[in-house]
């Protein structure tokens, strides 16, 4: 059996989250979304640019670049994260869990990345909002992914 | 006891931290700072790669680690776990939230057992940093070393929320106790219910 050692250890943070002062939570949650929102218009325009160097590579559909279609989406994951960006995100991570599993399988198909890249870009044009429309598209894109799931 | 982020009128004290932002990215990591600017934190050190996180951290300490899971050369997984088995104390008991976007199935185990106090997957919102940052403060867990796992204690399930802080999961017990409902016992009625005594009908 391998030895485990347990230690009680007190941060350093622990420590400095009890001093007294700084600001109030309500005060820190509201400055800190201020900072962010002054990100997101850059942000959104570098959505707008990922999304089109990933309707370039369907355009391409060249075999050597789908490592570069997960890298691509992973970003645009990334960088919708950090805001309510709802369908938009979740139209990018189902184009991650896609791409993932069509390499993990060997298997490829251009149009299924080509049907979430369209969704991607109609979604941000609509300005990400959630919706009767996000919805069917999202319902279109759970389809297209089932097709790609190895049945249990 | 760190302050409950479900009282807008705590306070929260950030201002004399260091915090180490990793991220490849530069743009997630201005935003990343804008938020830390936001909480009070006048200390941040940027790093676009965590190679040059680990030669920082060589040198200096810092009070709270924030490293996305992905990044080309390092990720986030390893560079936790470099933290945890290659520095010395008190650099390797740093508290580390650990940022993901879309998590790989690769990475799912990685996750699991690099060490990092908290996984924070995205969406990301301020308000549930914060959340996570004011739980950390009040994280009672031990630092589990052994040959499989450096880290915080995984099973954290077990030891229910830290005190002042609502639970995540659906089994958490509440860690509100209320008032006491009548005065407290003395010795002899204690006793009493201690010791069987002969009574006569």
């Amino acid at each position: 059996m391998t030895e485990v050692r347990a230690t009680k250890i007190k941060s350093t943070l622990a420590t400095q989250l009890a001093r007294p002062g700084g600001r109030t939570i309500a005060d820190a949650k509201r400055l800190a979304e201020a900072g962010l929102q002054s990100h997101k218009a850059g942000v959104m325009e570098d959505l707008g640019r990922l999304i089109g160097q990933l309707e370039d590579l369907c355009v391409a559909a060249d075999d050597t670049r789908q490592a570069r279609v997960y890298a691509l989406a992973s970003g645009l994951v990334d960088m919708a994260g950090f805001f309510d960006t709802g369908p938009l995100y979740t139209a990018g991570y189902s184009l991650c869990d896609l791409t993932e599993r069509m390499q993990a399988n060997g298997i490829w198909s251009w149009p299924a990345v080509e049907v979430h890249v369209k969704a991607l870009r109609l979604i941000l044009a609509g300005g990400c909002k959630a919706g009767a429309e996000a919805d069917v598209l999202m319902q279109g894109l759970k389809r297209v992914q089932s097709a790609f799931t190895p049945a249990n | 006891m760190a302050a409950s982020s479900n009282n807008p009128n705590a306070r929260v004290n950030l201002e004399h931290s260091s915090v180490l932002l990793i991220d490849d990215n530069p743009k997630s990591l201005d935003m990343l700072s804008s938020i830390f600017q936001g909480f009070g934190v006048k200390e941040q050190i940027k790093c676009e790669s965590a190679v040059e996180a680990t030669e920082i951290l060589k040198r200096r300490a810092v009070d709270l680690i924030l490293v996305d899971c992905s990044m080309p050369e390092l990720d986030g997984y390893d560079f936790t776990r470099w933290l945890r088995r290659e520095t010395p104390a008190p650099t390797r008991h740093i508290p580390v939230i650990m940022l993901t976007g879309h998590a790989a199935q690769s990475a799912i185990h990685k996750s699991r057992d690099c060490g990092a106090s908290f996984v924070v997957a995205k969406p990301l919102t301020p308000t549930v940093l914060l959340r996570r940052i004011l739980w950390l403060g009040g994280d009672e867990r031990e630092f589990i070393e052994c040959e499989t796992y450096v880290g915080p204690d995984r099973r954290v399930r077990n030891f229910g929320p830290p005190l002042g802080q609502p639970g995540r999961r659906a089994g958490d017990l509440s860690t509100h106790v209320g008032e006491p409902a009548e005065a407290n016992m003395d010795q002899s009625d204690i006793d009493m219910l201690m010791k069987p005594m002969r009574v006569a009908l």
